[in-house]
């Protein structure tokens, strides 16, 4: 048989190299800012650009799809070419890739900084960039698949099932989450509203974690680990296996991020046994990894690539048991809302995925650059900074959100509720002092990577391409008998891609399709009515600030939520909520209810200074909101905009959308000057306030008719 | 693998008692599932057995590694040992329900709101568990013992707790099960799945069935709505059982103003956290009416302030307090409050409401109702 000589790009894995090394800094360093913020409000600079709510997207944005996402393309396209014995498709394709992935995060970044957001989380970004995902995606998906057909290996290998599954899900998931309708360039509803948006979102927000964290991840390992420890993969049985059962029920899972909110009982069920059932699936990965590594033990002791490898994967085990244990209702009674969750996350991003990305760097850079790596002792440092990093980050964490939880549900014998929300937050700062420290060591420890790597990249030369040669596949294939039937699919990329995304679509479907069809899973309420024009302009304000970072918008039905913040949340109570605001994280307290709690004079001096109302208070201050102008021009487009998404306006509201505004700001502007306070009705502030004292109330009148 | 079959079934079998045993408590209005204590007895109940059950495999494997040799008889005894000590635990679990009809007329609840016969039956089981897990320690250290004294001492060792815990190929004899798999020079091993994995996920699967008819077949846990029901019956007893004991109990009508030093202070305190925001350190008012006046927009004697401060003026943005403060509190700040009286603070806000006299008469009736409506005016500006 004729051998073909051809080559490797590795141009291409050296720039998205560098630039999983540059975001990394990055999205560390805003996390850095966002947790120094908990604890120096100062800190916030009173700006709009650099307030908590608009650091904190930029955080999650940088840390997963530029930092992660470019370390998976880095390390797929790497990968990718070995294992097919051929060069990617096509060069333009990767650069246009590149470039266009880039392009994405600069986007990001400025539009998150100005404030341009859909308010879901993990999918902030508006429709002009969820356009480009798309197509960058697809520029991806097309070279990927152009580079399989083109292969010179016969069969597909484990971490290759994993990017095709990562590819095919990632896309639907993007594309069902982020329907929306424009309103501006800039700015879109939510196609979802209420407890259907919830379900899409974190149906999508799970399953980020999922497939672009946890299967593209599991592939690099799959490459990495036993290139590293130069052993053989420990059982092509468990990895079939643990790969299909992964993919199949981490989609399920989604609603475990709704348990005791108004979503319905029966999806929150499915919710809770999928995650259950998952513990196993995501432990054959972490099970495959780690006894790949039986008899290279002492190697582990040595090499500080091994070393990174052996901790992520570890790290992986223990937040894949977690998860399924947050997941059961009781756990997570206790720990929603708290910062029990962000401990948990960070296991997973500092640990899994931080960890792997270093071992990857530490194995590929001297190999691209055909030098020893300038600082094996630097490395080992960076390797025991980085883990008392995550220890000392995240076991405060843990202790902080079980504190904080305890304290929201003390009663005094008298019935009572022990303590004020504000005990709580305070109690909560030696904590968050903790963790920023141990968030610093991380960082530093990424620093002196970065170091190390320049080091040696500067000392070596680098390898454009690399060589190899194999025959071409021939298209008459005969199977060994023997072949173990799960071969006849590693043959066939397109039908593991089709089978794949029959397999992921599964769950979505038999999740959604009720909530969305069957009217009683969202029993509607007379009561409830549309926002007015000027209540929408103030809740797009919301958004905008992300008050939803720190505030949730719903109320459990527990004794210690109805007697702090009212009635539980209903269902039937979102029903024009698009996007909803629910919430994952109560920093501050819940706003559900908190329409007509404090007068509007309140409100203004709170958002002027919090802690000239709240004493103590870690807010952020929103001196702006006092100056800048409602952007009266929008509202026509907005009522039009909720029209079409089926909210009942009067017909031809939209010509009166303006004048009713006016007229509702007056009556707040009003009610400010009797507490002395002198404001034009067309602030911002207007507008926040009128949606403030709205929400939660429709359901507070009806409440009263019933008594009466 | 196949000796253990029926052991696993044993298992299975073990949950369906279980079902009929929550049946009977939910008559009781309250499911033990949802009981922290019990589920978490529960789970440990399974995490012990799942541990049995594969430390059984364990030393299975390794007498199986010796079967050359005389040991073949201890395996025997072994792997029947741990049958016969799964089995045990589960017929004892399914006389739970005889035992649990018997005891669900008795309302007592003892410990962490399980009755006091559940609670030792399922310590029981537990202590039971431990002891089994202790004997096939002993077992499998005594089979290692005798194991390791006949081949070299270490290597062995950690191969068989190897091979027993993931049923592996020792990595000596890996040649043996290497696939012609090689991708980029990585290759595969065809090693089983480790069994303690493979039955944890079928163990997984069995539960997530149970669990979704339990909650939406059989209806017997209680979901969230109800759940919480019975969450605030519960408190409002126990609330009530407190108040019948309680001395330092006052509301509306039986307050009284307080003199006592030590109270005031901590009034004040109250006072500083949760009131200074919007009516001024000094009551002199800001977002809120000033404190420190004469003048009330909802009665000024001590009865009507204590039930401001309690029930509140939600529409007016004045909050219900009686969630936040014990009577007590309320009590005390109630009369800090009294006593700023002509106090007169500086910037004090101008006077809302109505005046109000020692003697306790309100000047005007139709200022109170006209007072009531969002657009309360400044007293002095309104009255003839």
């Amino acid at each position: 048989m004729e051998l073909q000589k051809f080559q490797y790009d590795n141009k291409i894995v050296k720039m998205f190299a560098y630039a999983t090394i540059l975001w990394g800094l990055v999205g560390m360093l805003a996390g850095l800012l966002a947790a120094l913020q908990l604890v120096i409000p100062a800190l916030n600079f009173n700006l709009p650009y650099t307030t908590f709510g608009r650091v904190r997207p930029i955080h999650t944005n940088a840390i997963i799809f530029a930092f992660v996402g470019n370390g998976i393309f880095m390390g797929v396209y790497y990968s990718l070419q070995r294992l097919l014995k051929a060069r990617m498709f096509s060069d333009l394709l990767s650069k246009i890739h590149f470039w266009g992935w880039q392009l994405i995060i600069v986007l990001a970044a400025i539009t998150l900084v100005l404030g341009y957001t859909t308010g879901k989380e993990y999918a902030e970004l508006e429709w002009p960039i969820d356009i480009l995902i798309t197509l960058i995606w697809v520029v991806f998906g097309w070279n990927m698949f152009g580079t399989i057909l083109r292969r010179r290996e016969r069969h597909l290998y484990v971490a290759i099932w994993f990017y095709i599954a990562t590819f095919v899900t990632v896309a639907m998931l993007h594309i069902v989450n982020s329907i929306e309708i424009p309103v501006s360039f800039w700015k879109s509803y939510s196609w979802y509203a209420g407890v259907q948006d919830a379900l899409v979102q974190w149906w999508y927000g799970h399953n980020a974690v999922a497939f672009f964290l946890t299967t593209p991840y599991l592939g690099l390992m799959y490459y990495f680990l036993p290139k590293a420890a130069n052993r053989p993969v420990y059982s092509y049985r468990l990895s079939i296996i643990h790969f299909w059962a992964l993919i199949f029920i981490y989609i399920w899972a989604g609603p475990h991020h709704l348990l005791y909110t108004a979503t319905p009982d029966w999806a929150q069920s499915l919710g809770v046994v999928f995650s259950v059932m998952l513990i196993a699936p995501s432990w054959g990965g972490m099970i495959n990894g780690l006894l790949t590594l039986r008899g290279a033990w002492d190697r582990v002791r040595d090499n500080v690539e091994l070393k990174f490898l052996v901790v992520a994967v570890t790290a992986y085990g223990m937040a894949t048991f977690e998860g399924p244990l947050l997941s059961l209702k009781n756990v997570n009674a206790i720990s929603h809302f708290t910062d029990w969750t962000i401990a948990h996350v960070h296991v997973g991003a500092l640990g899994w995925n931080g960890f792997l990305t270093f071992g990857i760097l530490y194995w590929l850079i001297p190999r691209l650059f055909q030098i020893k790596l300038y600082s094996e002792k630097l490395a080992n440092m960076h390797f025991w900074i980085g883990t008392l990093g995550i220890v000392i980050y995240a076991v405060p964490l843990y202790w902080a959100g079980f504190m904080q939880s305890s304290m929201w549900k003390d009663f005094t014998p008298e019935g009572q509720l022990k303590w004020q929300f504000m005990h709580t937050v305070t109690k909560m700062m030696p904590f968050y002092i903790a963790r920023s420290i141990g968030g610093t060591l991380y960082l530093v420890g990424a620093v002196m990577m970065t170091y190390n790597l320049i080091k040696t990249i500067k000392a070596g030369s680098f390898k454009e391409v690399d060589e190899d040669s194999a025959p071409a596949l021939t298209s008459e294939y005969q199977a060994h008998s023997k072949d173990h039937w799960h071969r006849w699919i590693e043959r066939k990329p397109v039908q593991l891609m089709v089978v794949s995304l029959i397999v992921v679509a599964i769950g979505g479907i038999i999740e959604f399709v009720p909530a969305f069809l069957v009217k009683s899973n969202i029993p509607t309420i007379a009561s409830v009515k549309p926002y007015t024009p000027l209540e929408l302009q103030g809740r797009d304000i919301y958004v905008r600030e992300g008050c939803y970072t720190c505030h949730s918008q719903m109320i459990r039905p527990f004794r210690s939520e109805t007697a702090r913040y009212g009635e539980y949340s209903k269902a039937g109570e979102f029903v024009y909520d698009h996007p909803f605001q629910w919430g994952s994280k109560r920093t501050g307290p819940d706003l559900a209810r908190i329409g007509g709690k404090y007068p509007d004079s309140w409100h203004y001096n709170h958002m002027y200074d919090p802690s000239s109302m709240a004493p103590n208070s870690i807010m952020p201050s929103y001196p702006w909101l006092l100056e800048d102008k409602i952007d009266a021009n929008s509202t026509m487009a907005k009522i039009k905009a909720m029209k079409r998404l089926g909210v009942p306006y009067p017909d031809g509201f939209e010509n009166i959308a303006l004048a009713d505004m006016e007229n509702q700001a007056k009556e707040i502007a009003a009610s400010l000057e009797k507490d002395g306070i002198k404001t034009l009705p067309d602030k911002e502030i207007i507008a926040l306030i009128a949606y403030l004292q709205r929400l939660g109330k429709d359901i507070k009148a009806e409440n009263l008719k019933a008594v009466k | 693998m196949k000796k253990l079959k029926p052991l696993y079934l044993f298992f299975i079998a073990g949950f369906f008692p279980l079902q009929s045993f929550c049946q009977n408590a939910t008559a009781n209005n309250s499911s033990y599932f949802s009981n922290p204590l019990f589920n978490t007895m529960l789970a440990v109940i399974l995490f012990l057995a799942i541990i049995i059950l594969s430390l059984s495999t364990v030393i299975k494997n390794v007498a199986d590694s010796d079967f050359l040799n005389k040991k073949i008889k201890k395996d025997n005894e072994g792997s029947g040992n741990s049958l016969k000590a799964g089995a045990t635990i589960l017929f004892i679990l399914s006389s739970l329900t005889a035992f649990s009809q018997n005891t669900n007329s008795n309302d007592s609840w003892a410990i962490g709101g399980l009755d006091s016969f559940t609670f030792y039956f399922m310590l029981s089981i537990i202590l039971l568990e431990a002891l089994v897990l202790g004997l096939m320690f002993y077992q499998f250290k005594f089979l290692l013992r005798n194991h390791v004294a006949e081949q070299k001492a270490k290597e062995a060792k950690e191969t068989d707790i190897f091979a027993g815990l993931t049923g592996a190929v020792p990595v000596e004899l890996e040649e043996s099960i290497l696939m012609d798999h090689d991708y980029d020079g990585i290759k595969e091993l065809d090693n089983d799945l480790p069994p303690w994995w493979k039955y944890g996920f079928y163990l997984t699967i069995i539960v997530a069935v149970i669990y979704i008819y339990n909650y939406h077949f059989s209806e017997n846990g209680a979901l969230q709505i109800k759940e919480y029901e019975t969450e605030m019956a519960q408190a409002k007893l126990e609330v009530e059982e407190y108040m019948k004991n309680a001395s330092n109990m006052v509301d509306e009508n039986t307050v009284t103003l307080i003199n006592d030093a030590a109270q005031l202070e901590a009034a004040k305190e109250a006072y500083i956290t949760s009131c200074a925001a919007c009516h001024g350190r000094a009551g002199e008012g800001g977002v809120g009416p000033n404190l420190a006046d004469e003048y009330w927009l909802h009665g000024g004697s001590i009865q009507e302030v204590f039930k401001s401060i309690k029930y509140g003026w939600v529409e007016k943005g004045m909050k219900a307090w009686k969630e936040d403060l014990s009577p007590m509190q309320i009590a005390q700040v109630t009369s800090f409050i009294m006593n700023l009286k002509g106090t007169n603070p500086p910037n004090g806000k101008a006077p809302q409401g109505d005046l109000y006299t020692e003697k306790g008469i309100t000047v005007s009736d139709t200022l109170k109702i006209s007072s009531d409506s969002l657009s309360a005016l400044p007293m002095k500006d309104t009255l003839k």
